[in-house]
């Protein structure tokens, strides 16, 4: 009987799934992150400047649209290997406006404002305007974040997945491939449900945690992460408290601050950079423990040390991916 | 000038000035450990000094223990040696080119350390070795040495080395920006912004034992050299007629300001006002003459840059502000009412 009402349920869900997203109807007029977005048709060639809208147009399965890649923060992921092999890498880091340009794309995929936005180095979103080329900001930057002040932008309010959701979605509709947006989001809840309730199985009560992303130079304040970012995020819904208590998305807190609030587990970010010293994960871990400060943390002293990728503490669909390491991690430490 | 002919300093009063000298410096010094941005009870800190010095073996907590020995202490005796080499600089530099705006950075430093840093950080210049102090110290010393042979070359007199300075200071500062814009994307830039606005939340001891025999030998040379300086306030020329070997002097004190500069630079950043302002205002308390100045000066920067550390974790609750930005929000009010008290004693 059970069983029976499950396949009629799925049947049901498979039937109407089409008919819920229907064929994407142009013009398309998109509003982004405070801008009106118009477009004709499904775009045929993208730019991506960030490595996030990289992925995702690859997890859209838009590989053979992009045009043309920049920002890369670290190695893609590993199943878009030999897809993003045969794709131009325009930049490293930033692009210039001209290259991008060059590429005449019929849209631009954009992670960060402050690449193209109202300040963007690269470029604001009126000079692609006024070439004729939109631009399409992943909301998970704009939504609840005000860009114009803190370094890395300051949240005004949680950061939640349905930003990342939202930019699965719309991506998806304005390529017409609203079906595969539609999956993609499925199967995303599907794993940040289950690490959830992985983590709340645990019952945590009185456990804490800060983030590490790196420092400009090895003993100097670190930069963390603050309370509303997606780490801040991650932490709440694993039941872990934030020490960090700033809505800044990565502010710079002292190690004294850091050591006294002494959190029961320790992240850091492990990444493919290597502009500042701390930038090394080794780093961080040999500065961890032998300095005469952090060496005598509880998280440090019984290795409650979660190693993340860096990439995916930003907004991207990776934060799944960290969700679930997290949740992996948490039950080997024996927290109350 | 009527302070030189000021009553000679017997052996008693001296005796009692280096002394209230001495306990001014203690208190501040034990301000610096007290005073943080979490708040430790004073008995914690008696405990912690007495288990390092004495071995007291008393109970601690072993992260306040190290956040007292091992964070604040050495931050806090980084800071005085920082204050008191940079207000050293800024009284021979005033002394010698004989001009009221002289600071420390006035000879290129600081625009130097700032491109060595940016060299090492984003083109990667000695390979991970040299680090951003490291690079910073290269870079200050060279473009010292650029302006040395330029004002040299130019003709040696004062007026030749502040020209010299700023000349090296604009090409020093305009290399760091082509670096920055050249390969640097925001998030870099950022980074070095960090550092280069002056930043001593990094102290370790390290940095200490570094830093203080280098403040400690630019001290003795400044008083060994005072009676020179009083001679070099009246020009070059008055200074040789009293006897004094001009070149030899000169070299020996820029030596000096040269090396406590750079090292202060390379291990905290650019810090202001402090190097400007401390003579003025020690000048107005103490009199012109170098005997009395020279001590002053090392005694007030110390003081001051300690209080504008403890300024700098107090301002904004768990965030550090920029210490460079406290020495000018603390030190120009100050500076303003020594000005106008003076104008009124005057």
């Amino acid at each position: 009987m059970y069983n029976n009402t499950l396949t009629a349920a799925l049947l049901g869900a498979v039937c109407f799934a089409p008919m819920a997203q229907a064929q994407t109807a142009y013009p398309l007029t998109i509003e982004n992150c405070g801008v009106d977005v118009t477009f004709d048709a499904a775009p045929e060639t993208a730019v991506t400047v960030g490595q996030a809208g990289t992925e995702l147009m690859y997890a859209l399965g838009l590989g053979d649209r992009v045009a043309g890649t920049s920002v890369w923060f670290t190695e893609v992921l590993p199943e878009f290997t030999e897809l993003n092999a045969g794709i131009e890498r325009l930049a490293d880091n930033d692009p210039s406006f001209e290259s991008v340009v060059e590429k005449r794309p019929d849209v631009v995929v954009v992670q960060y404002e402050w690449h193209i936005g109202p300040q963007g180095i690269v470029a604001t979103r009126d000079q692609f305007a006024d070439l004729g080329i939109p631009t399409f900001v992943l909301p998970a930057d704009c939504w609840a974040k005000d860009n114009s002040t803190g370094s890395d932008g300051t949240r005004l309010a949680m950061f939640e997945m349905d930003s990342i959701y939202a930019g699965v979605t719309q991506l998806a509709q304005i390529f017409d491939v609203s079906e595969k947006g539609a999956a993609l989001v499925a199967d995303l809840k599907a794993r940040e449900a289950a690490a959830i309730e992985k983590a709340a199985a645990l019952d945590l009560d009185d456990a804490s945690a800060v983030f590490w992303f790196s420092s400009a130079e090895m003993d100097i304040d670190p930069y963390v992460a603050g309370r509303k970012g997606p780490p801040g995020y991650m932490m709440e819904k694993l039941g872990l408290r934030n020490v960090v208590e700033s809505d800044e998305e990565w502010p710079v807190v002292s190690w004294e601050s850091i050591a006294r609030a002494n959190p029961s587990v320790i992240v850091v970010a492990e990444m493919d950079r290597r502009r500042f010293e701390a930038d090394d994960v080794e780093k961080k871990l040999e500065f961890l423990r032998s300095d005469p400060v952090t060496s005598q943390m509880d998280a440090v002293r019984n290795d409650r040390i979660v190693i993340l990728n860096a990439h995916s503490m930003d907004p991207s669909i990776r934060n799944v991916t960290a969700l679930e390491t997290l949740a992996e991690a948490l039950p080997e430490f024996d927290l109350q | 000038m009527s302070d030189l002919a000021a009553p000679r300093v017997t052996g008693r009063t001296h005796g009692l000035w280096v002394a209230q000298g001495a306990a001014i410096l203690i208190l501040a010094v034990l301000g610096g450990v007290v005073i943080g941005e979490t708040p430790l009870p004073l008995a914690t800190v008696a405990a912690v000094f007495a288990n390092n010095i004495w071995d007291a073996g008393l109970i601690v907590d072993p992260i306040d223990a190290g956040i007292i020995w091992s964070y604040r202490l050495p931050r806090t005796l980084l800071a005085a040696a920082c204050g008191a080499g940079l207000a050293l600089s800024g009284v021979v530099l005033q002394a010698l080119v004989r001009n009221a705006l002289a600071d420390p950075y006035l000879l290129g430093v600081s625009a130097g350390a700032g491109a060595g840093a940016v060299a090492v950080t984003i083109l990667g210049v000695g390979g991970g070795l040299l680090g951003i102090s490291g690079g910073a110290f290269v870079g200050a010393t060279l473009a010292f040495a650029v302006v040395a042979m330029l004002a040299r070359a130019a003709g040696g007199g004062s007026a030749q080395l502040v020209l010299a300075g700023i000349a090296g200071s604009q090409l020093f500062n305009a290399l760091t920006s082509f670096l920055i814009a050249k390969s640097a994307n925001a998030e870099q830039a950022r980074g070095i912004m960090f550092w280069l606005l002056g930043n001593l939340s990094g102290v370790r001891w390290l940095d200490v034992v570094l830093a203080a025999p280098v403040t400690a030998v630019g001290f003795l040379i400044c008083l060994w050299f005072a009676r020179a300086m009083d001679a070099f306030s009246f020009g070059v020329s008055s200074a040789a007629s009293l006897g004094i070997a001009v070149r030899r002097v000169q070299i020996m004190l820029i030596g000096a300001v040269t090396l406590m500069t750079a090292t202060m630079v390379s291990l905290v950043g650019s810090i202001g006002f402090v190097g400007l302002v401390i003579p003025h205002a020690m000048r107005f308390v103490v009199g012109p003459r170098h005997a009395r100045l020279v001590p002053a000066s090392a005694l007030a920067g110390a003081v001051f840059l300690i209080v504008a550390d403890i300024a700098s974790r107090m301002l904004i609750p768990g965030q550090v502000v920029p210490i460079g930005v406290v020495t000018a929000l603390v030190g120009a009010p100050g500076f303003a009412l020594i000005l106008v008290r003076n104008r009124r004693w005057s």
